[in-house]
């Protein structure tokens, strides 16, 4: 009995994960529609979109019993629908507390996660909500009223299934549908050629789905007065209303958003990938390129990723990749069975047939791991997506005004990479907007754009990715940051630095210029920790700045972390792993060459005094018998330290997989994880960051 | 009556049960690499189908003289919290169940034992089980360096 209740639970426990995942996404696609809806207020497929997003939202939330969200969500989609009819227009203060509903709803949704009883207050929410859909009045400036057709509008539609069709697929390129309703003049004559004209009018801007009644129909019965119109398009609506009040002997046109009753399974359909073939609206071909329409090619794109792709468990993934890792082991256990075979003179031909499908094998391993590592790669869009709300709320907070332009979003890294890169990057921006770009005056009286501009970039660069935070603000101010790196003795007197070594000072900790300490940064604590973020992802960070017309960081990070380049090195039997990115050089020193100062190995290099760690000692393992006159000693280094590692021996350089030790083993000084060779023993990876700590502080 | 199924296993001449529940699998000895640093009781990690495991070698853990190793050595691999971790004993026994009522709890001087790991004492005749709290094994002072 036990057991059954073991299973329900386990079985809402997938839905749970299923809800998740898609609220979490609805919430994010509202809060970019959000920032969109900002800039483009009177875009109704815009606010379709939320709306729909909202209401699948209350829907799903509303079957796993969430009740908190439900209300919310409900309150959201009641605010919405006042838009979406054109009841009240998009204003700043809407968007504001649409966006706070997208925070709660947010942390609504992570104690679900953490299946905890949804605690989050939303009554203010609610309540701030019912009162902008109460107060906000009819919106002034919209001459097109896109309330819902009244009751007693003569004209139906039915539609066929290709019309439905039609109006789906439009919807999932979210263009969009509207009912136009044309009132002729009772007494016009031939009415079917104004109907006519009307369609000629119409299919310049997109296309006419249904028209009713039809021409034949208005041709035959003078009587008729009021025609409808569904139409698809992305041009403006007034423009169209416009066009069509100039035929003459119409009455009036009417615009509204035509509401196409989604149901469950239509809006799979939707989904569902669709070959785009029916569809050629002429305004592709069209030399205006307004903003909805750019829009429309993004969402566009959008709607293809999404068929093309499938959500997986990463650690499904992490254990197809483990796998493979076995494989290729096992692969060159195979290859050295090959080869003993051969050295005992065995049955010639077939060893070769053994050893030529060995290498065969051995390319497909290659091909088939390189294909799995693939998978583990996520466009780096995920993380910029989270900029445009940060950079929008400070803009509301501070007054100033700010274009955030991001490029290069599809670039790939892997997932590791990308859950540890949005903080830094985090950090960075907000400096961007607190203290490079200056207020609207002060550029302006610079000879400036009042607007300034932050621009996100990524693009692959070799085996590392790039990725460029720049703004075009006042820049560093290299005099304060030389005065202040004097102040605290990090640069002598006399020391005279480049300008580019200078603006690499910031990094330094506890190192600030910012006079004021706004809750956006200036503490004083941040572009060291940013810089230590990154090196500790095997990065580097650059600093570029020209006074008075901006600043640019650079940030260079590996695309995995998952396989690195490792130098081998032996200590007896054990054999340990050097990260290759924190070698600096290899040599072979004389034994007679190496002093103790202060309880300290240390070697003479070119004239600088290299701090010597012996690993054997560091790693309890007895001292060498024999005596030797040199040993190796790799020389390692993290920023500006260095020392040297003495090692017995060096085995070679080779690509690792690196491998956590688990958390019961992690912490331990000196080890950052573990790596399987080719043999399938295990081999510890060095921490070359905590090994110099140790040296330079004992 | 209640019944647990236990698997047990030798250390020396002592006799031990482990729920089976918690034991994933179990295996012969890999080659194990040493842990620096780790607390004396990890005789290392081992290599388990790519994933890298610790090992605890119970002899240590339990203060008793070390052992070679013989045909008969395994590693328990044990799943406990979601953590995997393996168990080096001197030989796998059987597979038994055993009825709540035989089992007492652990005697106050627990068989030169820290009585922390002891769960109880299961009777078998004339022979004596000792019954382990695996979620213990790992705990407690666990990984000294993690302060250093």
């Amino acid at each position: 009995m036990s057991q059954d209740k073991k299973n329900v639970e386990i079985e809402l426990d997938d839905f749970l994960e299923f809800y998740l995942l898609d609220s979490q996404e609805q919430v994010e696609r509202l809060g970019s529609g959000l920032l969109e809806l900002e800039k483009n207020s009177d875009n109704i497929s815009l606010i379709n979109d939320l709306f729909r997003s909202a209401h699948s939202l209350k829907g799903a939330s509303g079957t796993m019993g969430f009740t908190p969200i439900v209300e919310l969500t409900h309150a959201a989609e009641d605010l919405l629908e006042k838009l979406r009819q054109g009841k009240m227009a998009v204003t700043n203060e809407i968007i504001d507390v649409l966006l706070a509903v997208t925070d709660r709803l947010k942390s609504m949704l992570a104690q679900v996660e953490q299946r905890v009883p949804i605690t989050e207050e939303y009554s203010d929410l609610t309540a701030q909500m019912r009162t902008l859909s109460e107060t906000g009045a009819l919106a002034e400036n919209k001459p097109q009223q896109l309330t819902s057709p009244t009751g007693n509008w003569p004209v139906k539609f039915s539609l066929s299934s290709s019309e439905r069709e039609l109006i789906e697929e439009a919807l999932t390129v979210n263009k969009a549908v509207y009912q136009i309703n044309v009132t002729l003049a009772p007494d016009a004559l031939m009415k079917a050629v104004r109907a006519v004209m009307i369609m000629q009018r119409l299919e310049a801007y997109g296309t006419v789905v249904k028209i009713v009644p039809s021409v034949e129909e208005l041709e035959n019965n003078n009587d008729l007065q009021y025609v409808g119109i569904l139409f698809i398009t992305t041009e403006p609506l007034e423009d169209i209303r416009a066009d069509i009040l100039e035929i003459s002997e119409i009455l009036d046109v009417k615009v509204f958003n035509y509401d196409y009753p989604l149901t469950k399974s239509e809006k799979e359909d939707a989904v569902e990938a669709k070959p785009k073939t029916s569809i050629e609206t002429k305004d592709e071909a069209e030399p205006n390129f307004s903003d909805s329409q750019k829009n429309d090619t993004r969402n566009n794109n959008e709607g293809k990723n999404k068929v093309h792709t499938i959500r997986v468990d990463t650690d499904r993934m992490d254990n197809l990749i483990n796998l493979v890792g076995e494989m290729v082991i096992t692969r060159t256990r195979l290859v050295k069975i090959g080869n003993d075979l051969k050295n005992t003179n065995q049955n010639v031909s077939l060893v070769n047939s053994l050893n030529d499908t060995n290498v065969y094998l051995g390319r497909l391993m290659g091909e088939l791991q390189e294909s799995v590592m693939r998978l583990r790669m996520v466009p780096i869009g995920t993380v910029f997506s989270r900029y445009p709300r940060l950079v929008r709320d400070f803009c509301r907070k501070s007054g100033k005004k700010i274009e955030l332009v991001i490029k290069g979003e599809e670039t790939e890294l892997d997932k590791t990479v990308i859950e540890v890169i949005g903080d830094p990057m985090t950090h960075i921006i907000r400096n961007c907007v607190d203290h490079g770009i200056e207020e609207p005056e002060k550029r302006r009286a610079a000879g400036k754009n009042e607007t300034g501009t932050i621009t996100l970039n990524a693009y692959h660069e070799g085996n590392h990715i790039a990725i460029i935070v720049s703004d075009d603000g006042e820049g560093l101010d290299l005099e304060k940051i030389r005065n202040k790196a004097r102040e605290k003795g990090l640069i002598g007197e006399k020391e005279e630095l480049s300008p580019r070594d200078l603006a690499n000072l910031i990094f330094l900790p506890g190192f600030s210029t910012a006079d004021k300490v706004t809750d956006i940064s200036g503490r004083g604590v941040g572009m060291d920790v940013v810089k230590k973020a990154i090196t500790n992802l095997g990065g580097t960070i650059d600093v570029k700045t020209q006074r008075g017309e901006g600043t640019s960081f650079i940030i260079r990070l590996p695309l995995t972390l998952a396989i690195i380049q490792a130098l081998l090195v032996e200590l007896g039997e054990e054999i340990y792993a050097v990260p290759l990115s924190s070698v600096v050089e290899t040599l072979l020193v004389k034994s007679n060459e190496i002093k103790t100062v202060g309880g300290l190995q240390m070697v003479q290099i070119r004239g600088n005094a290299l701090p010597l760690l012996s690993l054997r000692q560091k790693f309890d393992l007895p001292e060498r018998e024999e005596e030797v006159d040199e040993v190796y000693v790799v020389v390692v280094g993290v920023g500006d330290r260095t020392i040297g590692l003495i090692v017995d021996e060096l085995q070679g350089q080779q690509e690792i997989v690196i491998k956590s030790l688990g958390d019961f083993l992690s912490g331990i000084p000196g080890i950052a994880g573990a790596t399987i060779l080719g043999d399938g023993k295990v081999t510890l990876i060095l921490d070359i960051g905590s090994l110099i700590q140790d040296v330079v502080t004992a | 009556m209640q019944e647990e199924q236990l698997v047990t296993f030798s250390l020396g001449s002592e006799e031990f049960g482990i729920d089976i529940m918690k034991v994933q699998e179990i295996i012969r000895i890999p080659p194990i690499t040493r842990v620096p640093k780790a607390p004396d009781f990890v005789e290392g990690v081992i290599n388990l189908r790519g994933n890298v495991i610790p090992v605890v070698n119970l002899r240590t853990r339990f203060g008793m003289p070390p052992e070679e190793e013989t045909d008969l050595s395994r590693i328990i691999v044990l799943q406990i919290d979601n953590k995997v971790f393996g168990v080096r004993v001197d030989g796998v026994t059987e597979v038994m169940r055993l009825s709540q009522d035989s089992i007492e709890p652990p005697p106050p001087i627990a068989l030169g034992l820290d009585a922390n790991f002891i769960r109880g004492v299961g009777k078998i005749g004339d022979r004596l089980l000792i019954l382990l709290k695996l979620d213990q094994l790992m705990n407690g002072e666990l990984i000294n360096g993690q302060t250093a």
